[in-house]
């Protein structure tokens, strides 16, 4: 099984003072009231944001020790590979500092690949760009991205405006120039400086907050169609991370007619909708949907040409919202099975076919 | 009727302690609670999350909109992994109680922890199309 959200972090950004630009220490240890923590949710879950049984034997914040994520996830369920997506470092992107921000995703990065990546050949790594200065965030990319266990550059959903934006193009292009997809996983909406999460503003609950996650992403997806950012970049490949799947083929099918009418609004858009997203997009499994029955589940799913292998298999270790891989594989077609579970995984970040790995230490 | 088992030395399983152990062929999550204990399965029915490492507290019971009522202290167990909360004495779940664990009784003997199992107890109807072990698809006997 390659799973493709994985969440190691920092017990707190000074974990990452070593690799930070000495002009910004200050922020990280005193800044603010004592020290600068990266902007967090209004929404609480009550029992955590954690699985509780994650929790290291050191007392840190889950996903930061190795020995334990060895245990619980890379030994007991085999994977094959892990893609590590970090944590609320994605959060850089809604602060109101951009130069700040930009140094610490070139910290984060230097600690991924330096600390985490050597530790196991079963982790990849995703870089992270601030977005608030797209220049500075490719140039980041073309600094980092040539390191062969970074698979891809991670955005987050919340944002400003919709990826398609000219605004970020320059992040698209720098990750087609180093060959790296490019991933936006749900989270930072209506933090700080971003907009509210929904069109209604601000939710009271994080029931809602959670329930309505895909609804970032689904922005971003038809904002990235309808700019024509495939058509610019035809080997720009794209990760949705976390939003969940069923409302691909509601979103699909509304983009697909009105594109048929409005095509004059957008004519750089020349290709069916659901055909750019097919051959350019994919997107990770958890949380997997769960209606009653598997094969109502099933029919949403195969109702999207493709489907089979638009999808990677995720657990989102150590969130308190994971899949485990037995029962999300047992819910799908049998004849995708392999294909989600691997082997498209291995396609989109070119991971070499392997025997089980094992740690390098 | 109901089968026996010896789980372990009740010294290791002190007020306030908690265990994973096997029996019956099964893992088995035991608490002790002020002296009082609770066995249930220590799988959730969800996706097999360990109950063993869950939270022990009351809930916010059932109420009127915008009503916060907290009760049954120290009887509800939380699994770690998605949250599912149980109701430690029937093995129930909070949002839909034909949802439950199997529970077993359990007793100090000595210096053993002895867990008992009913033979007729618990049927779970299990069908090939079912997604997930929730309310609907799995039914209770």
């Amino acid at each position: 099984m390659i799973d493709c959200d994985v969440h190691q972090n920092f017990n707190s950004l000074r974990d990452l003072e070593p690799w930070l630009d000495p002009a910004f220490r200050d922020y990280i240890e005193v800044g603010g009231y004592g020290g600068f923590t990266l902007p967090n949710y209004p929404w609480v879950h009550p029992s955590g944001f954690m699985m509780g049984d994650a929790v290291p034997e050191d007392g840190g914040v889950p996903g930061s020790d190795y020995d334990t994520m060895r245990a619980q996830l890379l030994d007991r369920f085999d994977v094959e590979y892990a893609i590590l997506t970090g944590e609320d470092i994605l959060n850089i992107s809604c602060m109101a500092h951009p130069q700040f921000a930009s140094a610490l995703a070139t910290a984060y990065n230097r600690w991924l690949i330096e600390d985490w990546l050597p530790r196991d050949d079963r982790l990849k790594g995703s870089i992270v760009v601030a977005t608030q200065d797209a220049e500075q965030a490719a140039r980041e990319i073309g600094e980092r991205a040539a390191h062969p266990d970074v698979v891809q550059v991670l955005l987050p959903c919340g944002a400003r405006t919709g990826y398609g934006d000219p605004h970020y193009l320059p992040i698209f292009e720098a990750a087609v120039e180093m060959g790296l997809p490019v991933a936006m996983h749900v989270g930072a909406e209506g933090l700080a400086t971003n907009p509210p999460p929904t069109a209604t503003g601000y939710p009271a609950y994080y029931l809602e907050w959670h329930t309505l996650l895909p609804s970032s992403a689904m922005s971003h997806l038809v904002s990235v169609v309808c700019h024509g950012v495939f058509e610019r970049l035809p080997e720009l490949r794209l990760v949705i991370i976390e939003a969940g799947v069923v409302w691909l083929p509601g979103v699909l099918w509304r983009l697909d007619a009105n594109w048929k009418a409005l095509r004059s609004e957008t004519p750089w858009v020349k290709r069916l909708p659901s055909e750019q997203v097919r051959e350019h997009v994919r997107f990770t499994t958890q949380p997997l949907e769960q209606p009653a029955r598997k094969s109502q589940l099933q029919a949403v799913l195969e109702s999207v040409d493709g489907m089979g292998e638009m999808l990677l298999f995720a657990t989102d270790y150590p969130h308190w919202d994971f899949d485990t891989p037995k029962i999300v594989e047992g819910r799908l077609p049998e004849a995708w099975r392999e294909g989600v579970m691997r082997g498209n995984a291995r396609e989109l970040y070119r991971l070499p076919d392997r025997e089980p790995a094992r740690a390098r230490v | 009727m109901s089968e026996r088992a010896v789980a372990m030395e009740a010294s290791l399983l002190p007020p306030g302690g908690r265990a994973k152990v096997e029996a019956f062929g099964t893992e088995v999550a035991i608490f002790n609670l002020d002296g009082e204990l609770f066995a249930l399965a220590n799988a959730c029915p969800h996706h097999g999350g360990p109950l063993c490492h869950g939270r022990i507290s009351g809930a916010r019971l059932p109420s009127d909109p915008y009503e916060h009522r907290w009760g049954r202290e120290n009887r509800v167990l939380t699994c770690p992994w998605h949250g599912w909360e149980f109701d430690l004495e029937t093995g129930r779940a909070l949002f839909d109680e034909r949802v439950r664990v199997r529970t077993f009784e359990a007793r100090i003997e000595g210096d053993q922890v002895v867990l008992y199992r009913k033979t007729v107890n618990l049927a779970i109807v299990s069908e090939p199309d079912v997604c997930v072990h929730d309310s609907a698809a799995v039914r209770t006997e």
